[in-house]
């Protein structure tokens, strides 16, 4: 049985993709970040949505 | 998951030495209070997580497994103090031995130690919740909705889903923050640019219009649109360095830092009066100024867990959960902090704002005092913009902002005295300069232009980058607050209807139509039940205490099927439907029975009655039971109805006890009186209170069975059964023999010889005592598994039976 967790972090991230608020890189950053029953930190995930110099905006 | 085949017990709490075969049964442990039944579960929770949930929580400090987990004689001995589990693995189908000492908690022997075998065992010891006693199930019930979250989010887990939640939160702060910042620096490099521009808006006409001009006046072509690309100084000779001063641009940037130095001593003077107000604030509550410091302290802490040892003082935690829990509790007690600190991190973000303007205004002077040897005021300016970045740091934290108070009231900005002066001589230096030629001026326009439109750019692009990420951390956070209300609603909606499912089956005589209501609103869960139909109400409003303890259990048990689904194979009840009434308590089997036929309960009970319960509602068996009539420190619980008691006795007398033999028999006989009374449906005269004393309970108990004898006699004798009818015969005979015993009758009866003469007996006085009793009771018991006899059915009995068959008598006469 999945842990209501797993549910909630699947369901997170595939309502994240499909809402295409998140770019799929940072996405798969998360995915990374929350498998396992990981627990992210704030500071980790600051990282995973701010955009390297260099990436999108040129 | 798992469910437990045997214990063997060492030394443990109150527990000398004992072994338990549950044979991955519901079984049941009872006896009166401190006997040693929570010692059994405690040791059986210690062997399965490491913990023992008594010793830790609250009001238990002081308390550890170490120090107070051993037998109080074995404290400095804690190697000999352990628990042998042997454990079945239900979804792997193997069985495994865990031997966990009190000395070493986290290194378990695991035979056989398999990949797949920890993997189950890891997630029991994630599990504490598998061991339930009764102080712990009102806290589901009797508590505000605020802690009854708290305890629900606990035991499923959701306060690592919490944690996830404020993780987002905190990291799209953080990047609201960094926004706020990079919005403020396109502002600044704005101004910078149109100052240079002399525009008052920054639309590309504009722009081009200025840059036009000073390039038809060099000759070069004007620009038609304004590209990301477009550079505003093109086919400018690249041969030799073009100066990038500009006389009418220094003028202007110098001018427009004297114009804001006016407004320096005002600037965010209401955020900064909100920071020293709270401040003060703080300084009259120290309470709350510890809470706060408190808070920002574990809050880093909390952010750097990272193993069962605190980052913030190096203390050794059991695990890492246990560590997180207590940091959090920190946390939620300092809600008034938690405000003050939003409040103190918004307005230090508004002074950081200003101060990132003010320091794009110091820069462009700064560059025009380098370039004209002004190290004096270079030197003030530079120092001073390094204070301000230092002070933008200190403002985006509440460690940083505790520590500006005074640089708060006597002015943030902390402007240079000197500052005017050296303005004023830099503005009359740069105005004493020639001007310059129409083509320097155009040049050095272009060179200027295009550096702070250079610098536009790459603000707006940080602006950007910095706007999408608060964007995507905002979106997120979102995202997972709704994925998160949508599977809690649909959780908590699973488990009212269980958890009122369950209620109703143990009272189905009377509250055949509850209903509960579990509601989630921003941290708080609200529960209220049916009462009777009159509308629903918290539970302790109108139901009974009793009531309240069911409640307890039912809710628990829908949790736990929620969390574990069909996996949920074990549980440690502790005492927990003391206030339950015996109707009710029948019930309750009949639900672990048929709602939960998979799951291995061990259920402890003070309540004898509750005890008989259990076995006659077919939840346990005589196997699957125990009974403790007493308990020394000298050699743990005693156990009673099984043949160990008749060595207890003779180990007892052996050392010269007779006092300690003597009540153990009398436990003895009390608990078997009663319990034979019960399975043979025998009459004593009834008592309303259900105290029924030994002298009153064995000569039922006799007469009782004579008369059965008698009847199977002669329902042999109408079935021409000779066989069963000496067998009847010689049983019956047996029985009145040790009956007629002379010291049988006087003890059972006289419960005053009992007390006061036994203890004065000597050891060869008492022997023959035990001997006679422990003949009369083998009249009860069969030989071959030892069960004891009972009547079945119990209304109308048709046979005499023990639990192997070998004896079944036949009580049904052949009609005539």
């Amino acid at each position: 049985m999945a842990t209501l967790q797993k549910t909630i972090a699947d369901k997170f991230l595939a309502k994240l993709a499909e809402s295409k608020a998140v770019d799929v890189q940072s996405i798969a950053q998360l995915r990374s970040l929350l498998a396992d029953g990981k627990k992210p930190k704030a500071d980790e995930l600051v990282k995973i949505f701010s955009v390297p110099a260099g990436g999108q905006i040129k | 998951m798992i469910k437990l085949e045997s214990v063997h017990i060492e030394e443990v709490r109150g527990i000398r030495k004992l072994d338990l075969d549950l044979r991955k049964e519901k079984f049941a442990i009872s006896g009166p209070n401190g006997s040693g039944k929570s010692g059994v579960i405690d040791a059986i929770e210690f062997g399965l997580t490491g913990h023992i949930g008594r010793l830790t929580g609250r009001g238990t400090k002081g308390l550890s497994v170490s120090e107070h987990g051993p037998h109080v004689d074995k404290t400095k001995f804690p190697d000999a103090a352990f628990v042998e589990l042997k454990i079945f693995l239900t979804e792997i189908g193997k069985s495994v031995t865990i031997t966990r000492k009190i000395k070493s908690p986290n290194k378990p022997k695991i035979d056989p130690a398999d990949n797949d075998v920890l993997a189950v065992l890891a997630e029991i010891a994630d599990h504490p919740e598998i061991t339930l006693s009764r102080r712990e199930i009102l806290r589901f019930i009797l508590v505000e909705p605020t802690k009854r979250s708290d305890e629900i989010q606990t035991i499923l887990k959701l306060d690592e889903i919490g944690e996830t939640r404020s993780a987002l939160n905190t990291a799209q702060n953080k990047l609201q923050t960094a926004q706020k910042i990079a919005t403020a620096q396109v502002q600044s490099s704005q101004n910078a640019l149109q100052l240079h521009l002399q525009i008052s808006t920054l639309h590309p006409e504009d722009v081009l219009e200025a840059v036009n001009q000073r390039r038809k006046t060099l000759g070069l072509t004007e620009i038609a649109e304004l590209k990301p690309d477009t550079k505003l100084d093109t086919g400018l000779s690249t041969v030799g360095k073009t100066p990038d001063f500009n006389k009418q641009s220094a003028v202007s940037d110098l001018k427009a830092l004297s114009e804001a130095a006016k407004g320096f001593q005002a600037l965010a003077k209401a955020e900064s009066a909100a920071i020293v107000d709270a401040l003060k604030k703080l300084e009259c509550d120290p309470a709350l100024l510890a809470a706060l410091q408190r808070r920002s302290f574990v809050e880093k802490g909390l952010d750097l867990v990272d193993g069962p040892e605190c980052p913030l003082c190096d203390k050794p935690w059991t695990d890492e959960q246990h560590l997180r829990d207590h940091l959090k509790a920190k946390l939620a007690k300092s809600e008034e902090a938690r405000k003050l600190q939003q409040a103190l991190l918004n307005n230090g973000t508004a002074l950081a704002q200003e101060a990132t303007r003010v320091v794009g205004l110091l820069r462009l002077v700064q560059k025009i005092a380098e370039g004209q040897g002004e190290s004096e005021f270079t030197i003030l300016l530079t120092g001073w913009i390094a204070n301000m970045e230092a002070l933008k740091v200190k403002l985006l934290t509440v460690d940083g902002l505790t520590g500006l108070k005074d640089r708060l009231i006597n002015g943030w900005m902390e402007m240079p005295k000197a500052l005017p002066k050296h303005l004023e001589h830099l503005t009359e230096k740069i105005d004493a300069i020639p001007a310059q030629t129409a083509t320097l001026n155009a040049q050095t326009f272009l060179t200027t232009a295009q550096i702070r439109l250079g610098d536009y750019r790459e603000a707006r692009r940080k602006n950007k980058v910095a706007e999408i990420a608060w964007a995507s951390a905002k979106a997120a956070y979102e995202v997972y607050c709704s994925v998160l209300e949508n599977e809690l609603n649909t959780l908590y909606d699973e488990v009212q209807e269980d958890f009122s499912k369950f209620y109703r089956a143990i009272n189905e005589d009377d509250e055949s139509k509850f209903t509960a209501k579990l509601t989630p609103s921003e941290g708080k869960l609200d529960l209220e039940v049916n009462f009777y139909e009159r509308g629903l109400f918290p539970p302790g409003a109108y139901h009974s205490e009793g009531h309240q303890d069911g409640m307890g259990v039912c809710l628990y048990l829908a949790l736990m099927k929620r969390l574990f689904g069909n996996r949920f194979t074990l549980a440690l009840l502790d005492d927990v439907v003391m206030s339950v009434d015996a109707g009710h308590r029948y019930q309750f089997c009949k639900l672990l029975k048929t709602h939960f036929p998979n799951t291995q309960f061990i259920i402890t009970t003070h309540d004898r009655l509750w005890a008989e319960q259990m076995k006659s509602a077919g939840l346990v068996t005589a196997k699957t039971s125990i009974a403790f009539h007493g308990w020394t420190i000298d050699t743990g619980p005693l156990v009673e109805s099984n043949v160990e008691i008749w060595d207890e006795i003779t180990a007892a007398l052996a050392k010269g006890k007779v006092e300690v033999a003597a009540a153990a028999l009398r436990h003895h006989l009390e608990y078997v009186s009663r319990f034979l009374a019960d399975q043979l449906g025998a009459t004593p005269q009834f008592r309303a209170d259900g105290n029924y004393e030994l002298g009153e309970l064995l000569p039922s108990v006799l007469a009782r069975m004579k008369s059965l004898y008698g009847k199977a006699a002669d329902a042999a004798q109408s079935w021409g059964n000779n066989d069963e009818k000496e067998s009847v015969a010689k049983r019956k005979a047996s029985l009145s023999t040790a009956a007629g015993a002379k010291n049988v009758e006087e003890w059972a009866v006289n419960k005053a010889v009992h007390y006061n003469e036994w203890a004065n007996f000597g050891r060869k006085d008492f022997e023959p005592v035990v001997a006679a009793f422990k003949e009369l009771l083998g009249c009860f018991r069969c030989e071959t598994c030892e069960s004891w006899l009972h009547v079945t059915p119990r209304g109308s009995p048709e046979s005499l039976r023990c639990a192997c068959n070998a004896i079944n008598l036949n009580l049904k006469s052949k009609a005539k």
